[in-house]
């Protein structure tokens, strides 16, 4: 078996662990950013589509399992993340999208639509205002993790100067 | 048929492989309830949260120093109010003992600290650090010594799941305390609404919400928070209550677990009434 296939599993336990216990110091007024997204988002565009839906599927049952969300929410999210990710993956654009700024483009992308489908299970109600619960419930979460992902980006560069 | 089959999978994999797992989540979304998979559910985070908790403490040094500060001050205040509750204390037992009324015992409290925090804009569960050996179960209340937190979800045998009153899934009856006005509490995914409260309702900011004594789920009144705001719904015949909780949830340290569950005896004889 290849490592790369276990590379992801290995990987999510820290993940996991820092989304659990880290980021609610750095929550603002309850909004925070997703690092389980971010790392789907990087698994898929240096792996390919497939391969990113699959760790999206994979990184939303163990996170819904592990965190008491409603099993399948992040499941389903993830998945469709990991696979709109994928469209930014290849051999020609993986150096583009992936140790640019165009990576938090993407990240914004998917968490974007990732947290549209998680807040469809959870809040759609008759007395919910449609834009302002996209505002609230998919656009500020997005935004916060698409700038978190710009370490993903920096930190490398930097060391590679280093 | 193979061949085709072959032709298939290789123009459309990413799109089969994509429509199979949502698939998957969607089946898995509709079975939440079923046994199997809450039995699952709580020895996977039951082991994550033994390294979780250890994880947890390391970051909550920082934090200690500032929560002493102003602990020390509010043990101050206590003091004083706890010496003026002796005194009501004192005068209520004389009163019901002249009136002849039964006295309420006192709630079994268990302390617990949170290990981990699963925080989304609709769905935040809290992590404690005890479980069903310590005889928690679910349906028990969680709280602050400002209010309530939430409602045990899952346990299991060393860690407990609780649904925070920031969680979609969560309605609770509450009831104004002094106008005695009772509603369901829920979050909207924005804010603590009781909903569905017909304007005739007498409710005013800064009113004080406490959970209902006819809870299903939790038998005695704890504190929720406060009036904020009364907005009208959409239909326009309704108000919305918005309530400023007493506790925030996510700096919430340590928390008790009420040990009771609503009383079986009052179960019991409410379902003979709806049976007969």
């Amino acid at each position: 078996m290849k490592i790369k296939y276990l590379i992801p599993l290995f990987v999510f336990v820290p993940v996991a662990l820092i989304q659990l216990t880290v980021i609610p110091f750095v929550s603002i007024q309850g909004v925070v950013p997703n690092l389980l997204l971010i790392t789907v988002v990087y698994f898929s565009i240096s792996n390919g589509q497939i391969f990113g839906t699959v760790t999206g599927a994979s990184y939303g049952l163990l996170f819904d399992l592990i965190s008491g969300n409603l099993v399948g929410s992040n499941m389903l999210s993830l998945t469709v993340a990991g696979f709109i990710a994928g469209y930014f993956s290849g051999e020609t654009r993986r150096e583009k999208y992936l140790y640019t700024y165009s990576f938090t483009l993407v990240v914004f992308i998917s968490a974007l639509l990732n947290a549209m489908i998680f807040s469809f299970f959870s809040v759609m109600d008759f007395n919910t205002n449609f834009v302002q619960a996209l505002f609230n419930h998919a656009l500020l979460p997005s935004i916060y993790t698409s700038i978190v992902s710009i370490l993903v980006v920096i930190i490398p560069y930097k060391r590679a100067f280093d | 048929m193979f061949k085709l089959f072959s032709n298939v999978w290789n123009q459309f994999k990413e799109y089969l492989v994509l429509l199979s797992l949502v698939l998957i989540s969607l089946s898995i979304l509709t079975q939440n309830n079923n046994p199997q998979v809450q039995k699952v559910r709580a020895l996977a985070f039951g082991g994550f949260a033994t390294v979780t908790s250890v994880f947890y403490d390391v970051f909550n040094i920082t934090q200690l120093k500032n929560e002493n500060q102003v602990l020390r001050k509010l043990n101050a205040e206590m003091m004083i109010q706890v010496s003026m509750l002796r005194e009501y204390g004192i005068l209520n037992r004389e009163l019901k003992s002249m009136l002849g009324i039964k006295d309420t015992t006192s709630l079994p409290l268990l302390p617990a600290t949170i290990v981990s925090k699963s925080l989304s804009i609709t769905q935040n569960t809290i992590t404690i650090n005890a479980g069903s050996n310590e005889g928690i179960k679910p349906g028990m209340p969680v709280l602050s010594y400002r209010g309530l937190v939430g409602i045990i979800q899952t346990c299991s045998e060393n860690f407990s799941i609780a649904r925070t009153i920031k969680n979609v899934d969560l309605k609770l009856t509450v009831k104004n305390e002094n106008k005695r006005l009772n509603g369901i509490l829920k979050w909207d995914g924005e804010k603590l609404v009781i909903v569905d409260v017909p304007r005739t309702y007498d409710f005013d900011v800064g009113d004080r919400i406490v959970t209902s004594e006819i809870s299903s789920i939790i038998p005695v009144p704890i504190p929720v928070g406060i009036v904020a705001k009364i907005e009208e719904d959409k239909t326009g015949l309704l108000n919305l209550i918005q309530i400023k909780p007493f506790e925030e949830v996510l700096s919430v340290e340590n928390v008790f677990i009420l040990m009771l569950v609503e009383n079986a005896e009052k179960d019991n004889l409410e379902l003979n009434f709806y049976n007969r």
